[in-house]
């Protein structure tokens, strides 16, 4: 049994989020079968989530640098994939990473565009 | 008294029926009526997508009598949810999609459905068990129980009437997990996991949740 892998992930929280990490950025180690999320709020950081199943995109993400992997969403596209956007509650890290938070508003909005759920059916 | 609280909400013209009070009031305590409308619709919509999933997957769990009946205590209890709240949607100043399709894209928890492949014959039964029916069960408690904790933070102290619905529905969600922890414990792995709980008075009774019980006007 191989222990499993560690990555560095640094998450930066905008100015105007709900945190107390608001204009912050953080930084913590977290495991290859670890949710983003479950790391993120056992180090104290409170990032925001619902369904925690990657479904709902509260918990969403932009990433800046690295690899996620996704394969525990229950409803993620590739073009979110190619915009770049993570679900935290359910993406793992493959490589050490850097993470834009509380991104909720943005993957609405890029889900609308593409006439993805819930954006097309929230803002279409 | 405090100055970020105003009560009187003077703002309001005698008579103006354009604007609610009922709203303004959560404005004034730092809650946007809006924002919290949104987020109704999103949990009410996984209510009833769920309402629908859980007859599918009852249906399934044929020969298991014990597990249609706790299920369909569940399923009863989710359309009881959606109902609760769906009238506080609308003293929101919102409405319910016109288009159910938008109602059940925009749900806050995944559908639930049956965890086998639907071909063109219909469901791959043979690869359906009852373990797998009772996974999907249990996963979706666990989501509607983070949706409605999520409202209870949102509303505490701010907005005691959809405060007092969410937190309604979450302790009936709570029973529902403890219930699908129960079989599914005993059913995967012959291990006594029990909820703890009494029969409902009648099935899906929603004891805490049913709008008329206490709740006449709406
Ligand atoms: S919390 Fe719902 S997608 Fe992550
Ligand atoms: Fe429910
Ligand atoms: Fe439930």
């Amino acid at each position: 049994m191989t222990e499993p892998a560690t990555w560095t992930v640094e998450l930066r929280v905008p100015d105007e989020a709900d945190l107390d990490a608001a204009g912050e950025s953080r930084t913590l180690e977290v495991r290859e079968d670890q949710s983003i999320l479950a790391a993120a709020r056992s180090a104290g950081i409170w990032l925001s989530a619902d369904c925690q199943q990657g479904w709902c995109i509260t918990c969403a993400a932009k990433l800046l640098e690295g690899e996620v992997d996704h394969s525990n969403a229950k409803r993620y596209y590739p073009s979110d994939d190619e915009a770049g956007f993570v679900l935290t509650c359910v993406g793992q890290p493959r490589s050490d990473l850097v993470l834009e938070v509380e991104q909720y508003d943005e993957l609405l909005r890029h889900r609308a565009e593409h006439d993805k759920p819930p954006g097309r059916s929230k803002l279409g | 008294m405090s100055d970020d609280k105003p009560h009187a909400a003077g703002n309001i013209d005698a008579g103006d029926t354009s604007e609610r009070v009922g709203m303004a009031v959560l404005r004034e305590r730092g809650l946007d009526p809006e924002e919290l409308r949104e987020k109704l619709l999103d949990a009410i919509g996984a209510e009833f997508t769920t309402y629908y999933y859980y007859t599918n997957l009852r249906m399934h769990l044929a020969g298991h009598e014990d597990y249609k009946e706790i299920t369909e205590d569940a399923r009863l209890e989710d359309r009881a949810h959606f109902e609760l709240v769906a009238p506080r949607v609308y003293e929101l100043g919102g409405s319910l999609p016109n288009d159910i399709r938008d109602f059940a894209d925009r749900a806050s928890c995944p559908d639930a459905e049956m965890p086998v492949p639907y071909e063109t014959e219909g469901f791959e039964l043979d690869e359906l068990t009852a373990e797998s029916i009772l996974e999907v069960l249990l996963e979706a408690e666990r989501c509607a129980i983070r949706t409605w904790s999520e409202i209870c933070d949102m509303t505490q102290g701010v907005d005691p009437r959809t405060y007092d619905m969410a937190q309604r529905i979450l302790q009936e969600e709570v029973e529902h997990e403890a219930w699908f922890v129960e079989l599914l414990s005993m059913e995967r792995d012959g291990e006594i996991n029990p909820a703890g709980h009494f029969v409902r008075g009648e099935p899906g009774d929603a004891p805490l949740s049913t709008n008329r019980r206490f709740n006449d006007s709406a």
